[in-house]
């Protein structure tokens, strides 16, 4: 390969580079993220599975440690993304399902937070913990759960 | 004082509506903080004829109020308590009573088994455990077929214990179940118009379970419930004293399927009630009477704040005579929920009443069920206030 032809090749792969880098960069993040404290060995779960836990029909983690969901505010648009996606239900179901529970004695709701951050500090501060937040927000050494 | 905690209550609820989630004794968040959920209800019902429920409705009444306060607290890892203050005022009965609705110490060993002792609500059907608590369904009276609110106090909650769990059965769905043991304390509370004094009443045992399967089909569970119990009553009629024994059994098949907005609801249910007498020219004996009682629903959530609803609802109190107003009982209501915020709901509700089974003559100068007005109309307005 003659010298100029290889640079021209080397420009043109630093190019293809730059380009498929700012394509990447520039694709919207997702919706939401389901994150876990780093120290979870769990690694991907199915969508039931987080339906369950959410609704706190399921309490326990595969390995017996207890599961610590958390909500985002009922207003939050992830929070409705990720209440129908997951759950299958609007927010307001999801409300209607907890009255039901917390009035008759049942149980009562995970616990809601004002902010993406709020969500990742509760995971970090607390082992089982589970929680949701914008695919934009900060997630510090929270790991983030592969849904199946 | 309750109604003092009930205005408070509706009002604080209201206050403070941008704080949708429940008041908490410590951090948000905190695993061992005490949480706290409460609601106040008032309610008013007006018919066309005949007196439903309370007093005078044929003038209206306002004679249906609820508030409740309740408090739950893990203790450590499975293990947790709670306890709810409920007083209710509905006609006769209630009287803003304050008493303990449930109170309970649980064992949630595992999903598949748990263990809890107290008072416990009865899981019967799908929605006996919600019939005091306006906040969780859409109409202001469930059907009444199913879930008589004047049978409350016996209906609603038994002392004792409960097995109950949650089980994952892979591409098959997963089973809900719950089995009880108790007794059931029922105030010595006689209506007015009764013939009879009650000396003493009480409930030796109360027993059942629910199983409900939540099926593949995402949103439709299915599953029955059985109920046994006995209720035995010393009675005083003009200074003889009288034993009564009643044993009952009783079941529902439950159906309910929840697509989108949309949720349906249907139940079928029979009641087999006898009683035991030890002066049948006092109390009258009576051999196994079956009831028939069931409904079918639909409602719609058509937007965050609006929610309508219909239902049919049926009674037949022996399943022997069905001829006659007094032996039947057709209602046909129609509902509307809405919910102004987070922390404040409004409802207003009819029913087209054929029958008059439902009735209490009590409520009507003590007249005979058969000459009470067949068809008749009630209209309920209610408003409540919970966080």
């Amino acid at each position: 390969m003659h010298g100029p032809t290889a640079i021209r090749w080397l420009l043109g792969l630093t190019l293809v580079a730059i380009c498929a880098t700012v394509l990447a960069q520039s694709r919207p993040p997702p919706a939401y993220v389901v994150i876990v404290d780093p120290n979870n060995p769990v690694t991907s779960v199915e969508r039931k599975f987080l339906e369950e836990t959410f609704l706190k029909k399921i309490t326990r983690w595969p390995n017996d440690d207890a599961m610590h969901p958390a909500d985002l505010a009922p207003n939050s648009p992830v929070r409705r993304k990720f209440t129908e996606d997951v759950l299958n239900r609007s927010v307001e179901a999801v409300k209607g399902y907890w009255q039901q529970r917390i009035f008759s004695g049942r149980d009562v709701p995970p616990p809601e937070f004002g902010s993406d951050q709020e969500v990742v500090d509760y995971v970090l501060k607390h082992a089982g913990a589970v929680g949701y937040v914008s695919g934009a927000a900060e997630l510090g050494p929270a790991r983030v759960l592969t849904v199946r | 004082m309750t109604r003092w905690l009930s205005w408070t209550l509706a009002v604080a609820s209201i206050l403070f509506e941008a704080r949708a989630h429940a008041a908490e004794l410590g951090h948000e968040g905190d695993l061992a903080s005490v949480e706290i959920h409460g609601f106040a209800s008032q309610g008013f019902i007006l018919t066309s004829s005949n007196n439903y429920l309370a007093d005078n409705t044929t003038h209206g009444s306002f004679q249906y109020s609820e508030i409740g306060l309740n408090f739950t607290k893990p203790l450590v890892d499975k293990l947790s308590l709670g306890l709810q203050l409920f007083a209710q005022d509905l006609g006769p009965t209630g009287n803003y009573d304050a008493k303990m609705d449930w109170f309970y110490l649980d064992y949630h060993w595992q999903d598949w088994l748990g263990f809890r002792a107290g008072r416990v609500k009865i899981p019967f059907g799908l929605y006996n455990e919600i019939n005091d608590v306006d906040s969780a369904r859409t109409a202001v009276l469930l059907p009444q077929s199913v879930y008589p609110v004047a049978n409350v106090n016996y209906l609603l909650a038994q002392t004792g214990a409960e097995l109950y769990g949650y089980l994952g059965l892979h591409a098959a769905g997963a089973l809900d179940y719950h089995a009880y043991a108790g007794t059931i304390l029922v105030d010595t509370l006689v209506p007015p118009g009764s013939p009879y004094q009650v000396v003493d009443l009480n409930v030796p045992y109360v027993t059942g379970g629910r199983l409900l399967w939540e099926t593949p089909l995402q949103g439709l569970r299915v599953g029955g419930s059985l109920q046994a119990l006995r209720i035995d009553a010393t009675l005083l009629d003009n200074a003889m004293l009288v034993s009564v024994r009643i044993p009952a059994i009783l079941w529902v098949a439950s159906a309910e399927y929840a697509v989108h907005n949309l949720v349906f609801s249907t139940e079928y249910s029979r009641w087999y009630v006898k009683s035991d007498s030890t002066n049948e020219a006092l109390f009258p004996a009576s051999p196994i009477v079956t009831s028939e009682r069931g409904y079918a629903m639909v409602t719609y959530r058509a937007a965050p704040w609006l929610q309508p609803g219909v239902y049919y609802s049926l009674l037949f109190p022996n399943i022997d005579d069905r001829s006659g107003r007094e032996n039947m009982q057709h209602d046909v209501a129609t509902t509307v929920r809405f919910d102004l915020n987070s922390n404040w709901l409004v409802k207003l509700e009819g029913h087209y009443m054929s029958g008059t089974a439902g009735l209490a003559s009590s409520l009507n100068d003590n007249a005979p069920l058969n000459a009470l007005e067949r068809n008749w109309g009630v209209f309920l307005v209610k408003t409540t206030a919970y966080f």
